[in-house]
């Protein structure tokens, strides 16, 4: 048993060391919220990963359902917030579905990508 | 002093039962789903990971109907990438002990070569195989009361994982199937004693329902539920061949043993925790319902640049919408 007690306390001691290091990205939340259904067109689309995110590497998209991208500015990152993303709208959304393609790189290079639905109420 | 043979083996049956197919290690990332290390079975991955510790227990019978044994596990795993596709592990079901009566002992080592074989990012599809090999008299002597096998093993092994992202209807894109199938063949066909090695086969499966994907792609899920995946996990073993004739006083050498029951897995950055309420499918496999469970660490996540990574080759990109 001191054995193991002692792997276990040097394991730990390993992630805790590790506290700088990063992992692969999750979509932690989103605004407009993954799934939701909001009144009215946001102006933007927020995504906040699990771990701080590369810039440079990721990006975002959003799509008509059944239909087009709409226009918007490159995903850039969130002042103040490592692990967001942000995409600007060119154009107010109309009432509908639309789809959030977003692709990002962790800081430790690990790479995730993810998509989700949200609609537009009328 | 040894125990009686009896005695041993129905805690021999506890420990393999409780413990699984194997010593589950390695959890992976196909396209946008994470396949978690599992209790009862292997994942169909191959990954950089440290699962220290895992622990099981579980109250055996004995062939009268009283209560047997109680046996406890503590065990370990280490798995490395060699390429992003092929990897290695040792590990073992480790230090065994039990109550009713008192007897403990250490297990063998086993060692695994592992290789994905196929691989669908968009349909969140993989296949993997792999050859094991338990070393006989790595763990306690044949004189420790709970002793090991005294012969080696090598098994083949047929891993399958599956999510549904891809599916049309979105309630039905957080869940996901795996599944293992092992053919285990012992290196003696004898003990000393006389008694048989039978062949066995071991096979299970996993039904999860991912909040960590459903957070992510479908529905927002609140924030305490959002790295859970709750699964419902099986997992028997059967003897095939060269089988040992009956004996009164023993559950029937034919009988298949096994467990199946609910787990639950938190998924941090750099950990994972398990845990599954093991029911007995007969009195060969147990009498109670037991408890294992896993602390598995991300090394490829935890050291990127150094151990976690693979020894040739870039890490395998496993997203598949770029």
């Amino acid at each position: 048993m001191k054995y193991f007690r002692t792997l276990v306390l040097a394991a730990l001691a390993c992630v805790f060391a590790a506290a700088s290091a990063s992992a692969h990205a999750f979509l932690d939340h989103a605004v407009p919220a993954v799934g939701a259904t909001v009144s009215g067109s946001p102006g933007e689309i927020e995504l906040v990963f699990t771990q701080d995110i590369v810039p440079a590497f990721s990006g975002a998209e959003i799509l008509v359902a059944g239909g087009g991208a709409v226009p918007s500015a490159k995903a850039a990152a969130s002042a103040g917030n490592p692990a967001a993303l942000r995409l600007r709208l060119g154009q107010a959304l109309k009432s509908g579905v639309y789809i959030v393609n977003w692709h990002v790189v962790s800081v430790d290079t690990h790479r995730s990508s993810g998509s989700y639905k949200f609609t537009v109420a009328p | 002093m040894s125990l009686h043979p009896i005695i041993r083996l129905a805690g021999a049956c506890a420990a393999a039962v409780l413990a699984g197919a194997s010593p589950a290690l390695a959890h992976t990332i196909v396209g946008d789903r994470l396949f978690p290390v599992t209790v009862t079975i292997d994942d169909p991955g191959v990954n950089d990971e440290l699962a220290l510790p895992t622990f099981a227990t579980m109250t055996s019978a004995n062939p009268d109907g009283s209560p047997g044994p109680i046996s406890y596990n503590l065990g370990w795993g280490y798995g490395k990438t060699i390429t992003a596709d092929l990897g290695f592990s040792i590990g073992s079901q480790g230090y065994n002990w039990q109550k009713r009566p008192d007897a403990q002992g250490w297990s063998n080592i086993e060692t695994q070569l592992k290789k994905v074989f196929y691989q669908n990012a968009a349909q969140e599809f993989i296949f993997a195989g792999a050859a094991s090999y338990e070393w006989a008299h790595t763990g306690s002597p044949q004189s420790a009361s709970l002793a090991p096998d005294p012969f080696s093993t090598i098994t083949g092994k047929l891993f399958i994982g599956k999510g549904f992202g891809d599916a049309s209807v979105d309630w039905l894109r957080p869940f996901a199937v795996t599944g293992e199938f092992d053919y285990s063949i012992p290196t003696a066909t004898a003990n000393s004693d006389g008694g048989l090695n039978p062949r066995t086969v071991a096979y299970g499966a996993t039904l999860q329902y991912s909040l960590l994907y459903m957070n992510s792609h479908v529905q927002e899920v609140p924030d305490l539920f959002r790295r859970l995946i709750p699964a419902f996990e099986a997992v028997f073993t059967t003897p095939v061949s060269n089988i040992p004739p009956p004996d009164p006083s023993l559950f029937s050498p034919n009988t298949t043993t096994g467990v199946f029951g609910p787990s639950l897995y938190y998924i941090g950055n750099y950990f994972e925790v398990g845990v599954m309420a093991q029911i007995p499918v007969n009195s060969a496999s147990g009498r109670n319902v037991g408890i294992a469970a896993i602390v598995d660490f991300f090394l490829d996540d935890i050291a990127p640049n150094s151990i976690g990574k693979p020894l040739f080759g870039p890490p395998q990109p496993r997203s598949g919408r770029y």
